[in-house]
């Protein structure tokens, strides 16, 4: 070994590659892993940070687009509530309309059958009641003679006037 | 502070300065005679023949190898006050120590992918590893820390890997480790993909001992003499020592990266083209 050119002395190399061996792992578990290890977990922390923020924006442009969306079809949708809203209150209104005119009818149809049954009922009963001062006073002027016919016809209508 | 006593400061500093100067030189002894030649003290410092360090009295070594272990000592003692202080009081945002792990254990993680982007955990780990100890390895040289050698003389410790055996490991570990990430990912065709490059830690190792050599050398030199030791040893500090430590780092660590990225990419199976053979009529009839 002694015979090397330039005075290598392999003990020596294997020393030095000894030293380095050991600086290498001392670095390694020492100094270089656990700084790695640190700025791994905050690479990963900010990335994680970063798809949250990508998510969150996504979120925001969908909600944005269904937002647009929903007002580019709220005129529309509001013009269609609009006819129905008309189609419906058109609807009612003839219904109700209707409904009156049938009640109408109806009262109308009862106050006339009334009107023709008091009609009915007072030209009998008035035709009865002639009749009867008819009779009563074919039957004074038959049966009272001292009566003049007209005062008797008088004292009859004078008489019935009292009675209403 | 005003004009006057700006200028006051400055021709103070000048006759401190100058005083010295003339002091250094008149102490200096002219028949004094350097125990050691320039050639020496170079030769020296690439062969490590005469200036050793005893290793705990079993093993007269080169000063390269007590440097890696010192340098290794400081980067695990860094690494512990770091584990137990710094990173449990590590915030979702950092401060300026914490950005300054964060950075140096991040450091590769660019290069690696983009140049073996279908495996690159290991890759990133090895080359800050690798490259660490390199920079802090050769910046180490600056701190001028002191050892008894084996003849009982002081000396300065140098980079590791200006140590021709550290440069060697260092070349070979990283030529194995491309050798068997290559064999584990891609099976017999990775490992001889990577076999074939054998000159690669040759290169790598004498790549690596020149250049961390070259500064070293020139660190002897200009320390040799007298003159050259004002203000120019400031320029080479920085020229051979940061500079260097930054490119080796560099270098070795992109030179990983590419040799991993070829050495562990997935290998695409090429649809065999069914030759068609032709018969002489045909190939007559084409030419005519």
């Amino acid at each position: 070994m002694g015979n090397l050119p330039l005075n290598i002395d392999i003990q020596q190399v294997l020393l030095h590659l000894l030293n380095f061996t050991i600086l290498f792992a001392g670095m390694y578990f020492i100094l270089y892993k656990p700084v790695r290890k640190f700025m791994d977990a905050r690479e990963e922390h900010f990335k994680q940070l970063e798809e949250e923020a990508k998510g969150k924006v996504e979120e925001g442009e969908k909600a944005k687009v269904e937002y647009e969306e929903r007002l580019k079809n709220a005129d529309s949708e509001i013009n269609a509530k609009k006819e129905q809203a008309g189609k419906e209150t058109f609807a009612e209104r003839e219904r109700i309309i209707t409904a009156a005119n049938e009640e109408a009818a109806k009262i109308v149809k009862k106050a006339k059958e009334k009107a023709q049954s008091e009609h009915d009922r007072i030209l009998s009963d008035a035709q009865k009641e002639i009749a009867e001062i008819v009779n009563e006073a074919t039957e004074k002027i038959v049966l009272d003679s001292k009566l003049d016919t007209y005062d008797q016809f008088l004292n009859a209508a004078k008489k019935e006037g009292n009675d209403e | 502070m005003s004009k006057k006593r700006l200028i006051i400061s400055a021709v103070i500093f000048a006759i401190v300065i100058a005083a010295l100067l003339v002091g250094i030189f008149l102490t200096n002894d002219p028949n004094h005679v350097e125990e050691e030649t320039i050639q020496e003290v170079m030769k020296d410092a690439v062969l490590h023949e005469h200036v050793k360090i005893s290793l705990f009295g079993i093993k007269d070594v080169n000063p390269g190898l007590i440097a890696g272990f010192i340098v290794t000592g400081i980067m695990l003692t860094f690494a512990i006050i770091c584990r137990i202080f710094v990173i449990p009081r590590f915030k979702l945002i950092p401060g300026k120590f914490q950005l300054v792990l964060e950075t140096a254990v991040g450091l590769f993680d660019g290069t690696a992918k983009s140049n073996s982007p279908h495996k690159y955990r290991l890759l990133r780990l090895y080359m800050f590893v690798a490259g660490s100890y390199i920079f802090v390895g050769t910046l180490f040289e600056l701190l001028g820390v002191q050892a008894i050698s084996t003849t009982g003389k002081p000396i300065s410790l140098g980079a590791p890997l200006s140590d021709i055996n550290g440069a060697i490991m260092m070349g070979c570990t990283t030529y194995l480790f491309l050798l068997f990430n290559g064999l584990f990912v891609n099976k017999v065709r990775g490992f001889f993909g990577v076999l074939k490059d054998f000159s690669l830690p040759i290169s790598m190792s004498l790549r690596l001992f020149g250049a961390l050599l070259s500064g070293a050398l020139v660190t002897e030199l200009v320390y040799y003499y007298t003159m050259t030791r004002f203000i120019i040893p400031v320029l080479v500090g920085i020229a051979f020592t940061v500079l260097h430590a930054l490119i080796q780092a560099y270098v070795l660590t992109m030179l990983v990266s590419i040799f991993y990225g070829e050495a562990t990419e997935p290998h695409e199976k090429k649809e065999k083209v069914k030759k068609v053979k032709k018969n002489k009529k045909e190939l007559s009839s084409e030419v005519a």
